[in-house]
This record gives C-alpha cells, structure tokens and sequence, in this order.
C-alpha cells in the first residue's frame, strides 16, 4: 500500500483498522412471532421459500456479497431444520465466509436470542442486525463507514439503522409491505434518530411529540414514508444493553424506544437511508406477496431467480418477465401469463392458466385451472378447473378438481381440498389445529406453544400424523369430500387484520371503507381538537404530550385502575406500589411517569367525590394527598420527577380538568406542606416556564405569589440554620 | 485438483453475483484460472491432452455457466482448448515426422482402431489437422462416421510413440504443459495489450477536423482517440451520455483530461447530430461469429441513425471479445435487465409499483444491452486490423476449434 | 444457363449438347421422353415441356395430390405412368445381364422416399465402382467421370444430384492423391464411403436438427415453406425438447407439399395453421421466424428451393424476421445464378382445376432462387453458417 507520507498515515490506520476486525453479522433465524402461522407450525419462517429460494438463503447472499465475513445465525424454533439445511447448504464451504450456528431453545423473543449470543462472548466489534427473513441488495461500505465515523466522534453513537423511502397507502396507512405505518423523526443534518413510532393512531391524523424533543434540536424532520429495512448496524454496547434490561423484547417497541426515551445513558441511533438499493423484510404475508414480486421484477438485482446466485441452475428470464426452470411440461394451450415464475419438472394441462405467480418445483397443475397471483411451493397437485387467486399452497398440498381457493386464502403442508370445495377469503388451513391460546398475545413466541407439535410430530412422524388427521377429518370433511385438514379460526383481531396481512391484494370495498373513516375522522378531529371539559372518555384524558399514545393511554388507565381497587377494595400500599413499578417495568416507562399517572389519578378521584364548591375540591384533594401521600412520594425521588407532576397537574388544570383551575396555587402549596414537591422543583418549574409562551405561563403568574414566597423562604431556612 | 478450486470457487462466486465488469478484466481473469488450472492439472501418461482439455472443459462449463451474458468466459475457454490442441497437434506431428513409415506398421497392428489400414504419416498429420478446422465439405465423405476416432488418432500418435519410446513419455508430458502455459500467457498478454494494438491504428481512420460520435464508456474507444489525438490529429468527439448508467459522462471527462474536444450529448439527440458527424466509433460487449455485436444499450438506435445518414459505424473489439456463436434471441437471451433503481426512484414510485393493495401496476426494463444486426456495422477495428462484419467468421475459425463450440455436456465429440 | 465456376464452363457446354440430343447417347434413360408425354396427356398445351424428374419425385414422395387430380393422371396416363421405376426394377430383377446402367441404379435408389437425391446418386456411383473392371485409379477415375457426367446430364435439375456427384467425384480424386498401396483397398474403401453415405446424410440432417434447436424459443411462430425433411427434422426435435412453439405451413403449391408437412406436424401435436401461398405476407407480423429447406445451395450463399421461397424470404426480410436455412452440406453446389432465368428450367405439371385455354402461357417453373441477402443463417452439417461462408466451403473443396 503505497499511501503517501503524512497525510496518508491517518488513513492507512484506518484502513488498517477497518481491516483488522472481521465484520460480524448476527441473523436471527427466528422471527419471534405468529404471523406466519399456520405455515411456522411445521417449518421455521426462514425456510419458507421466497420465489422458490429459502429466505435465508437471500439473507446469507446479501450478506455474503456485502462483505460480512462471519455469521452467526440464531436458531430457536425449529432449530433442527435450520441448522440441518444450512449443513447440507453450500454456506458453511464459502471462503471467507463462515457460518455457524447457535442453538437456544428457551429464547422467546430477540432481546432473549441477544442476551444469549451475549454471554457466548462471540463479538469483538460493530456487528450487523439482520432477521433472516431480509431480502436486500444494498451496499454496506458506505453505512459501515458512516457508523464507525460517528463512533469515533461520539461513542454513544452505539446503532445506525437502515431505512428507506416507501410511501404508504393513502387510505389503509399502510406500508407496501403490509405493515403499520411507520412514524420517524429525525435529525436531518446528524441523521439521529429521534422518534419511532409504527403504531401510531391513524385513526386519528394525530401524532404526539414530546415538546423537548422540539426544544432540544433546532431542527427536526418528521416522516411517515420510511421504511424500516430492520438491518441496524450495531456496536457491541447493544449487546450490553440487552443484557442489561432484561425487559428489552422486541428490538424496536423495546430497545429503539427505551434508548429514545432514556435520556440518562444517552446512547443515541442514527439512520441511514438507501436510495438506489433494495432492503425488506417479510414481516406478514402481505410482505411476502410484496416482496416476491419486488425480486421478480428484479429491484432485487442481482437476487433475482435467473442469476445463478444460490448455486441453482436453470432458470432463465424470457420476455416479458417470465422465468422458466428446466424440465417443465406445459400444453400447447396453457397461457402463462407475465411475471411468473415456473419451477423445473412442473406440468401444466391444457387451457390453464398462470398469471403473476410463483410456481415451485414438481407441481403438477391439471388443465382449465386459473391461477393469478399465487405463491404455489412445491411438489403441489392441482386437479383439473380449479380457481386459485391471490393464495399461498405450500408444499404437499392436493387441490381436487374443481375446488377453487378465494383470495388469501393459506393451505399449508399437505392439506387436500376435496373437490368443488370453496375454500373462503383469509382462511388458514392446517392439518393441525388451531392451538387453543387463552391469551393471544402477539408476541407469544410459536417456539414455546409448538413444542407439543414438534412432539407430536416426531412421535408419529409428519406421515403419520397427517395420515390420522386425514382419517378424522374426512368425516368432518371441513374441506369437502376428502379433504384433509382444519380451517383455522380467525384470530388477530378478526377480519380487520386479516385482509391487512394477506397477500391479496386489500379489496376495494376496504380501501373505499378506509378513505371514509379517515374522512370522518379528520372531521371528528377538527371538531373536537379544542380540548373540552369532559372527563369521561378515558383516550381524551390521556392527551397528554408524551411520545406513545397507545401505550400511554394503556398505561395511564392501567395505574388509575390500580389506584382505584387501592381506593375501593382496601389494598395494601406496597402491593400497589409493586403493581405500579410492574406496569413501569412492561410500558417502559420512567418513575416520573408514574408519578404523574397516580397523580393523575388522584385528582380525577378527587374531582369524582362528590363536592359542592371549590372549597370542598380543595380538601378532598387535601385529604387524598394525606392518604396515600406515601404511595405518590415513592416515585418522587429525584426533582425531575416533580417537576413532572407539576406539569402533569397544569396541564390538567388547562385540559382535562378545568375545576381545578382556578385552585392550581391552593393545590401546589398543599403538595408542598405535604413534602410531594420540594421547593427547588417548584423554583425550576418557574425557570423553565419563563421562557415559554405567555399562555403556558397563566400558572406560572397565577402562583406568583407562592414562589415569591418560597424564594424568600429557603433564606429565612438558611438564617435559622 | 484440491489447490485450484478455491481459486475456481472464489472467481465463480464473483462472476455469480455480478461483480467483475469489463469484458476485459473478465476475459484475463478467466486466462489465468485456466492456466493455473492446467498447471495442476497432473497428466496421464496417455492421452495427455485429452486430460488437459477434460479439466478445462470441467472448469469452464461452471464459468460460463455462472455468467452465461459475459460472453468473454466462454471465449477464452474455448481459446484455451484451442490453443491445447494445437500444442498438442505440433508436438504430435514432430512426433510422427521423427517416428516415419514405422509409424504405419504400427497402426497396423493396432487393429481396434483400424479405420485407416495403410496411411502415411502424412495421412495421419493431415487428418489430425483437419480435426482443428470446422468440419468442411471436404471431410465430410472421409472422417465423418468416426469423427470420434480422429482425436483419439492424435493421441494416439503419442500412444504408440509411447509404446516403442516409454523414456520420452514424462518429457513429453512436461513439454506439452509448457508449451500450453506458455501460449495461455501469450493470450493473457494479448488481451492486455490489445488497448494499444487497436489504438496503433487510430491514425489510419481518424482525420483532421472530424466529428466522431460515441456511446458509453470503453476503455479501447478512449485509448483509440486518444492515439489519434496524439498523432496531432484534431476532432471533436461527441459523448452520448448512455442512460440510464450515464457511462458516457465518464468517457467526456477522461476525453477533456487528456486534452480532446468532448461534447456530452443525451440519448435522444442522437439523430439530431447525426448529420453532423463523420464517423461513429463505439466499443462493443462482444461480437458474435455472425458480425452482430453485442454493445450497452442504446447502441442499436445510434446504428441505425449512422446508417440512416451513411456515416460510417466502427466497432472496436479486442479478439478476445469474438464470440464463436451465432445469436439467437440475442434481445432476450444474451441479454441482462438489470434493476429498475437504476431508472428510478423506488421510493419515489413505491406507492405506484405492484403493491399489495393492487392499485398500481408500474414495470420497469432496464436491459444491459442491445444488439446490432451486422449489417448496420460497417468495419470492426480488432488487434489484428480492419474486418468487414461478414470476415468475422473467417477470424473466429482461427481463434476456435470447431469441437469446443458447446463447452457443456459433452460426453464424445462427433458434431 | 447456369454459370458454373470458370473450370467447368467447358464440360457444361459438352453436357448441354449432350442434353441437347439425349438420343444420340446409348445411356440415356428409357424414361426420359415417355415421361413428357405422360405429363403432356392432360391440360398442358406446351409443346416441348422438359418435366423436371427432380421435382416429379419430390411431388411424389412428398406432395399432397388431391384426388380429382388423381383421377385425372389415373385416367390421362397409360401403363407406362411410371417407367422408370417398372423398368429400373425390372432390368435388375429380370435381367442381371444386362449391361450395368447408372441411372437405373440411380432410379432404383431414389424411389425410396427417405433417401436424399445425393445419396442415391453416390450410391449409384458407388455400384459404378462395384461393376467396374478398372485395373488402375486412373482407370477408374474415367469410368466414373463418365457416369456421373451422365447422371448429372440426365436430369439438369436436381442441384443435389450434380452436388453428389461433384462431391463424390472429388472425393474420389482426393482419396487417389492418398496413395494406397494397393489398388484393390483403395477401392472397397470407396466403395465403403460410399455405403456409408446414407448414414452420412442421416446424421446431417440430426446434427442440423441439433443446431437449430437453440434458435427455437418458446412461445414462438416458425413459418415453413415447402416441405423439407430436415425442417421436419428441426421442428420434430424441437417438439421433443418440449419447446412450445406454432407452426404455420404454406399449402405449397403446386404439389401441395405443406399439406403433408402439416399433417406430420399435427401428428407430432405441434400447433399448425396451414396458410395458402399468398397469405405469407398476411401472416408475417405473427411470425417470429422463416424456416426453409432448400434443394441446393449455391457459392452466392443463396439457396434455390421451391417456387415461393424467394417471395417469403423476400417478405420475412422486408418485415425484419430472421429467415433460416436448413441444408445438409451435399447441397453445396458449384453455381453462381445471377438471377432467377439464370437457371435451367425445372417445369412441372401445375393443376389449375379449370382447363386453361390454350393461348394462355403458363409458368411451370418448381423452383426459384433466393440471393443470399434474404437469408439470415443456414444451418448445416458443418455448423451454422451465414451465406458468406458457403463459398468459402466450395472454395476449399473444389480449388
């Protein structure tokens, strides 16, 4: 390396040093949830073919060709598969590649698959954050570099996220990909990160973001058209973290926004955003759908089927975007229509006709069948006239004659439609049934509730377990006259998720639907923005400027109804207390938080025992602040944290709760002789106050009087002293 | 051969995934993994030849087979068996010439193989030769049933050589590999120096005050005009920008950094300074054995516009960019769409695309390359001098034998 | 006239005289005259038609005949319908004494319908080989020459049968600059080839069928004009690949060879639309390429085939469809037409349904030529070649 005399020194050294540390990746082959159920019960997600080609497989290329030179992929549920497929897979022979696999089967969630790679002890550097159900072809060099950068300049610089422009739908404030849209603000000129928010109320048109977050960056931009490509590229302290909240799941709802909220580490995450190059991750089936179709019209480049990137041969691109492998017998009448996929030793009858899709290896299709926009996996039979739109076949699947399958519609393995059956829209048939789950939690892990699946499978073996689901339904005959199989009842949230999550395409009576709530609720909003004074609607009294809505109203109820059963049913002090630091603990939420939901609750209490005048107002709130004083000071630590409950209280005073209004200064020195708030948060809150608005400052002159007090008082306490 | 298949593995994974561009960098890359190849291969006492040839086929299949649109890969194997064969055939006719009439008593006993009873070592020498040609009407009543005996007879030269001579054997053996390394690294040389053998010409078809016109960046179109320029030749060169990868804006800045009058125009304007130009000087991606080139895209339409105008359309081409087949479907089949971002804006247009919600239906073609008909190609300039398009298969059959023409899958040959 | 290359301009006028009084040669074929008078009894008021034997045979091996036409002949023709093939047969049955003639040899080999022209003609020369009471190479040369120059004499028309012959004959010299060591050899191996040419030409046609099958893509419209069994052989391979592909046929007339070509294709269940010879035109936006055959390919790179390739070539180039040619190599002949009058008449019976006034001139040509700037590719035994490189094949052979 040639590099010249002075000021080439510098830069060899990093070069050097970028040279030095092999660049780690972790892939999670494990995406911790549901959503792909029922097919997850019986193959792990990562294997599932993405246009005939494993997820992982995608993800391993990206990360092959990015230059990531180990890999440690994460196998929980169905680890078995995932480490035999990757055995017999050409990965673990790539040179300068190595792949190895890390076993854990009590992992629940990725903060849990982190916390275990952790204490393996595997990464020495800046690692890569991938889930194995990503499909990118972007070049890491650049955000690599950008990282280590910020590194070097600020070390809590410690995660750069990978995002990307994609618009949501209009109407369903959906993404391309079927997920919720995505809320993010960030810094425009350093990039950081600073709000995340994927479940926000779109219902509403409203977002809430927390003032300092305006206070503190002279500039911030907000929005709504990114995707998240779920590629972070992370500094070893990430893995600390995890190990450190042992409550962090999910890796945005828990550790983005934790490291967001948590203003004392001060660890902050910046993004990249990629133009020209593709990232996704299949998160739903509607993702998958998107996804498919991205590769086959090629913004995948080079992953795409006729590019002999995964050691398979064949397939080649013909006009109009049809890839054909070798090997497929097609009638001289059978259409096959544009952007679709044939996989080798396919037969396809007379008169059929194939549209859109994705047909794996060895099917057999019968003649006069329609196809348009299915995801068909291999080895699947399909008899003569059947109808298929918009559905995902896996593997095994038998489909008598005449049956015809409505759009989104799932079979997974092996399941045998009996024929002229109609399977409806968004149904999901499995030859297992439906776990029973009393609590369908999204995040209930299918590693833990299949174990009794794998058991059952393994005991019986996969033949013999369908064989005797066979024999039973087909006296149920759920799915016609032979067929074999159990239609799942629908979960998640009913229909309305369903047709969100699918791969059919969202019907146009939904998006007409959708485009009518959203007007009415811009009309709603307009009318209601004022804040009026009633108390009863338990959302409009959780309006509050804190960055989660739903999470927040969440939480503010859950403390209230603490508070109450505290207040009706007679409970200990410190059993509440311990309910309140849980619910802290689940919501991710700060001790001031909490003070500011049980003050919150008390006035409302206060304000609901009946009173006749302002006087009486006043020693109800009296008497309760004497009460479960303890209860409150618990969470008042520290002056933040009354501070906090002053504002929460003003804000009640100017929103929810206008009773108290007139009253705010009686109130705050009756918290002061009870020693809730000390005189130094009284004197702050002032502080900050004087740079606002005139209208935030009414309190503020309101308890004049009192602060002038208090300043001359801490005086009078230093002459005593 | 365990020590050259990483070597194999690592430059087949590149060409897999796109990443070696150039059909230069390719074609010389792909010379030396075939010449360490054939310098591990171990040779067989008999046959020795054909082992080397097997071996290289076996690799090259799996090149071509791993990019099958860079063309270059499976010129340069097809090169290399070449240039096996004809190492093997001189040393086979010294062979024969030293051995004399002997040689006919010996095949005489070699009754299993016994298509020519009574020849001449003359016979034998010219009917191997004949086995480097394509087949021809001439051999067409003479070898044509048991073509698959004719290489055999040129081994088979060193086998009963072999026979009466076993000390010769291992010298034979090394000299046959020597000689083969050393042609491979003769082909490696050409392929580098074959920038300057082409530019050497410049000044014969580049005059003073000409408008050139090109498309695209090649390396052998800059070095071309550049020879010219410092031959103090002055013109103007017109730079079709080339979307939707815009090569040709890096071709005006390396024209105006060596001092040559660059005008960048677009893709569309092509046929509005047509008229104005004197010569049309484009690199092309290959060349086919019929005279149609394979070139980035776009190149069809300045093709045309120069024919249109009669200005005269040139084609630079380094040998190893020959190509011994014939297009068929070259638009679709020799043909790489690459990814629509390079067009536009995924984000931009994400709402658009084919989406889940069904609205849209946007489909973007970016296709790498066009093909030119040969009869829209008026001169092809190679490292060996000016080609009329209908000669290039007159070249290609010096380059090529006519066996090595489908690399794969062959068991015996006999075409 | 056809112009052969400079060297044979000499003989060819020897021949043409010889052509020219068939009678005064004791060789000439029985057949010969009775045959023009057979094709004369019906509708055809020409006076002095040479009905071309070429192209009689390929009507009869390959031509659909409608029935009325059938009746027709049947009722128009005496026993003599087919005399050289009653003759041919009979001479070698009946009487094996009778001095060898080659174009009895040659007739009998070409009533087999597989056979190709030219192997039946290096077949005759091979029995020529056989009967010869040649001593010497020199000897035997002669004696050769001699009958294939009265082969290629006997029917001017069959560009394959002259190929054959010139290709034998060069061959024949060639093997003699080999210097066997001893006579007899040198001529069982002749002999030998020569057997062997069948399979020659079998082989042609597979290796042909191979090479064409990567120009065939799926979803694609192939027309065909005339009927050629090495197309049959492309398009029957190309079936087996399981390409999916449609075929449309030309009728062909006037022997209507597309309607046979049609019916193997339909027993191959290939897709086939059958269009009548004046719709090329009509069709050719839906066609992706033009596949013909051809009876003989010459040093131009151009082809003469049936009457109507000319016209398809010329309307598939006008339209920018690639026009493919697939011809074994034996059909390399040593001409160079300049235009279509540049070759020697080859009439045959043309049936119009209606009797034709006597006044009204018919053309009766079988064939026409097609400059090789209409051709995209030929596909032939030696490889794929462009038009240019025919030459350069004849070149090597011949000089």
């Amino acid at each position: 390396m040639g590099a010249p005399k002075k000021s080439g020194v510098k830069v060899s050294e990093e070069a050097e040093e970028l040279a030095r540390v092999p660049l780690q990746a972790i892939l999670l082959a494990d995406s911790f949830t549901t959503k792909f159920r029922p097919i997850t019960l019986e193959r792990p997600k990562v294997l599932l073919p993405l246009v005939n080609v494993p997820m992982i497989d995608y993800t391993l290329a990206w990360l092959e060709s990015a230059g990531v030179e180990e890999v440690f992929v994460f196998c929980c549920a169905h680890s078995k598969q995932v480490t035999s497929y990757l055995k017999k897979s050409e990965w673990l022979s790539q040179p300068n590649f190595t792949v190895s696999m890390i076993e854990s089967h009590h992992s629940i969630s990725a903060g849990d698959a982190l916390r275990v790679i952790y204490e393996r002890n595997v990464i020495n550097g800046d690692f890569v954050l991938i889930s194995g159900d990503t499909v990118s072809n972007m070049s890491l060099t650049q955000a690599l570099q950008e990282h280590k950068e910020r590194r070097k300049k600020d070390n809590d610089a410690i995660m750069t996220m990978v995002i990307k422009r994609s618009k949501p739908h209009p109407a369903t404030h959906q993404t391309r990909l079927g997920t919720d849209e995505l809320f993010m603000s960030i810094d425009p000129n350093t990039k950081q990160l600073l709000y995340y928010e994927e479940k926000a109320d779109y219902a509403k048109g409203i977002l809430h973001l927390d003032k300092s977050l305006l206070l503190d960056n002279p500039s911030i931009s907000l929005h709504h058209d990114k995707q998240d490509c779920y590629i972070d590229i992370c500094s070893p302290e990430v893995l600390t973290l995890f190990t450190d909240n042992f409550d962090y799941q999910h890796l945005r709802r828990h550790f983005v926004k934790g490291l967001l909220v948590d203003d004392i580490m001060g660890y902050k995450i910046f993004t990249h955003e990629i133009h020209s190059s593709y990232a996704a991750r299949i998160d739903n089936f509607s993702s998958y759908g998107t996804v498919s179709k991205d590769i086959i019209h090629r913004w995948t480049y080079p992953l795409v089927p006729d590019v002999m990137f995964f050691g398979k041969s064949g397939t080649k691109l013909e006009r109009q975007g049809m890839y054909r492998a070798s090997e497929i017998s097609q009638s001289h009448s059978a259409v096959v229509g544009p952007f679709t996929v044939l996989g080798s030793g396919t037969k396809i009858g007379d008169n059929s006709k194939i549209s859109n899709s994705v047909i794996g290896q060895g099917c057999t299709i019968g003649s006069n069948v329609q196809i348009e926009g299915c995801y068909i996996w291999d080895n699947v039979t399909i008899e003569d006239d059947c109808e298929l739109r918009h559905a995902i076949v896996c593997d095994g699947v038998t489909i008598k004659s005449g049956a015809v399958l409505e759009p989104g519609v799932v079979l997974s393995f092996k399941v045998v439609i009996g024929p002229e059956f109609v399977v409806p829209s968004y149904s999901k048939v499995s030859l297992f049934q439906q776990p029973i789950e009393e609590d369908s939690d999204e995040e209930l892990e299918y590693a833990d509730s299949t174990s009794a699946m794998n058991s059952l499978m393994d005991k019986y073996g996969a033949e013999a377990a369908s064989q005797v689901l066979e024999t039973q339904s087909s006296s149920a005959s759920e799915l016609g006259v032979g067929g074999a199989g159990y239609v799942w009842s629908k979960c998640d949230g009913g229909n309305e998720e369903e047709w969100r999550h699918s791969v059919a395409p969202i019907p146009a009576d939904k998006i007409a639907e959708a485009m009518e709530i959203l007007e009415d609720g811009l009309d709603y909003d307009g009318s209601i923005l004022p804040p009026s004074g009633e108390l009863k609607s338990d959302n409009d009294s959780d309006i509050d400027d804190i960055e989660n809505p739903r999470d927040d109203s969440c939480f503010g109820k859950e403390v209230e109804a603490t508070f109450l059963r505290l207040v009706h049913e007679n409970i200990q002090e410190d059993h509440v207390i311990l309910e309140v630091n849980s619910l802290k603990l689940s919501y991710n939420k700060s001790a001031a938080d909490c003070a500011g939901a049980i003050f919150h609750a008390m006035m409302k209490y206060a304000l609901e025992i009946p009173h006749s005048s302002a006087g009486s107002l006043v020693q109800n709130v009296d008497s309760i602040l004497t009460t479960w004083r303890k209860l409150l000071t618990s969470y008042l630590a520290e002056i933040d944290e009354q501070i906090e409950v002053i504002l929460k209280f003003e804000e009640m005073c100017l929103e929810s709760a206008k009773e108290y209004a007139p009253l705010f200064t009686k109130i705050l020195s009756i918290m002061y002789d009870k020693d809730i708030i000390g005189e130094e948060a009284v004197l702050s809150w002032e502080d900050e106050k004087r740079e606002a608005d005139e209208a935030d400052k009414v309190f503020v002159k309101q308890a004049q009087t009192f602060i002038q007090w208090l300043r001359e008082a801490p005086e009078e306490d230093d002459d005593e002293e | 051969m365990p020590d050259v298949q990483p070597l194999v593995n690592g430059f087949l994974s590149q060409l897999k995934k796109r990443k070696i561009e150039g059909s230069q960098a390719t074609a010389k890359q792909t010379a030396e993994v075939l010449r360490s190849v054939i310098s591990q291969q171990r040779l067989p006492h008999t046959n020795q030849a054909g082992a080397l040839i097997d071996a290289v086929r076996a690799v090259g299949e799996q090149l071509i087979a791993a990019n099958p649109v860079e063309i270059a890969v499976g010129n340069i194997v097809r090169r290399v068996l070449h240039i096996i064969r004809e190492e093997d055939l001189s040393l086979a006719t010294d062979a024969i010439a030293g051995l004399g009439i002997s040689a006919g008593s010996d095949d005489e006993d070699d009754v299993e193989q016994d298509d020519h009873p009574v020849l001449s070592a003359a016979a034998v020498a010219a009917a191997a030769r004949s086995t480097l040609r394509p087949p021809s009407l001439q051999t067409l009543l003479e070898d044509m049933p048991d073509s698959a005996a004719v290489p055999h007879t040129s081994s088979s030269g060193g086998e009963s050589e072999g026979k009466s001579r076993s000390a010769d054997k291992g010298s034979r053996g090394r000299k046959l590999k020597h000689d083969v390394i050393e042609a491979v690294n003769d082909l490696i040389q050409d392929i580098s120096t074959c920038h300057e053998q082409i530019a050497e010409q410049a000044v014969e078809h580049i005059h003073h005050n000409e408008v050139i016109l090109t498309l695209g960046s090649s390396r052998t179109v800059l070095e071309f005009l550049c020879a010219a320029k410092e031959k103090k030749r002055s013109f103007r060169v017109f730079v079709v920008e080339g979307a939707p990868r815009y090569q040709g804006h890096v071709l005006a800045k390396d024209l105006a950094a060596r001092g040559l009058q660059a005008t960048v125009i677009t893709d569309s304007a092509v046929f509005a300074m047509i008229s104005r130009v004197n010569m049309v000087i484009v690199g092309a991606h290959a060349v086919m054995a019929n005279g149609g080139v394979i070139a980035p895209v776009g190149l069809n339409m300045v093709a045309l516009a120069a024919q249109r105008h009669a200005v005269p359309f040139v084609v630079l081409a380094g040998s190893h960019k020959l190509c011994p087949l014939y297009p068929h479907n070259p638009e679709v089949l020799l043909n790489e769409l690459r990814s629509p971002s390079e067009l536009l804006d995924f984000g931009e247009f994400s709402d658009c695309l084919d989406s889940a919600s069904g609205a849209g239906s946007l489909h973007v073609v970016n296709p790498a390359f066009d093909y030119v008909p040969p009869k829209l190609v008026s001169l092809f300039i190679t490292d060996t001098g000016g080609h009329n398009p209908s000669y290039m298969y007159r070249l290609i059959a010096d380059y090529y034998s006519a066996d090595d023409l489908v690399v794969k899958g062959r068991t015996t040959a006999g075409s | 006239m056809w112009y052969r290359s400079a060297s044979f301009i000499l003989d060819n006028r020897q021949q043409n005289v010889a052509a020219l009084a068939p009678d005064t040669l004791s060789i000439s074929p029985p057949g010969g005259t009775t045959r023009t008078s057979m094709a004369d009894t019906f509708q055809n008021p020409n006076p002095n038609p040479v009905i071309s034997a070429y192209y009689q045979t390929r009507a009869a091996h390959h031509g659909v005949i409608t029935s009325d036409w059938l009746a027709q002949a049947q009722a128009a023709t005496d026993q003599n319908s087919d005399p050289n093939a009653i003759s041919a047969s009979d001479v070698r049955v009946s009487d094996p004494d009778k001095p060898f003639s080659v174009i009895d040899e040659f007739n009998d080999w070409r009533k087999q319908p597989d056979l190709a022209e030219a192997v039946a003609a290096i077949r005759a020369l091979a029995a020529v080989i056989r009967s010869s009471k040649a001593t010497t190479m020199m000897e035997l040369e002669i004696e050769l020459k001699k009958a294939s120059d009265s082969l290629k004499s006997w029917d001017e028309t069959s560009i394959s049968l002259t190929a054959g012959c010139d290709l034998f004959m060069r061959y024949v010299t060639r093997t003699a600059a080999l210097e066997y060591e001893d006579f007899n050899s040198a001529k069982s191996r002749l002999i030998e080839r020569a057997e062997k040419f069948g399979e020659i030409s079998y082989k042609a046609r597979k290796v042909i069928a191979m090479l064409a099958q990567d120009f065939i893509f799926d979803g694609c419209t192939i027309l065909v004009h005339g009927y050629s069994r090495v197309v049959l052989e492309v398009l029957k391979l190309a079936a087996q690949n399981k390409k999916l592909f449609r075929v449309f046929c030309t009728e062909g007339r006037p022997d209507r060879s597309g309607l046979r070509l049609s019916n193997e294709l339909a027993k191959l269940d290939i897709p086939v639309k059958l269009l009548i010879d004046s719709a090329v035109a009509y069709t050719m936006d839906e066609v992706d390429m033009v596949f013909v055959g051809a009876d003989g390919v010459v040093e131009s790179g151009g082809i003469i085939n049936m009457m109507g390739t000319y016209q398809t070539a010329l309307v598939a180039h006008s339209m920018n469809k690639p026009v493919y040619v697939a011809a074994e190599s034996y059909k390399f002949a040593r001409l160079y037409p300049l235009d279509q009058k540049d070759l020697a008449p080859a009439p045959i019976p043309i049936e119009f349904g209606v009797p034709v006034p006597s006044k009204v001139e018919i053309e009766r040509s079988a064939r026409d030529y097609t400059p090789p700037q209409y051709l995209t590719l030929l596909f032939t035994d030696l490889g794929v070649l462009t038009p240019s490189v025919v030459s350069d094949e004849l070149i090597q052979l011949y000089l």
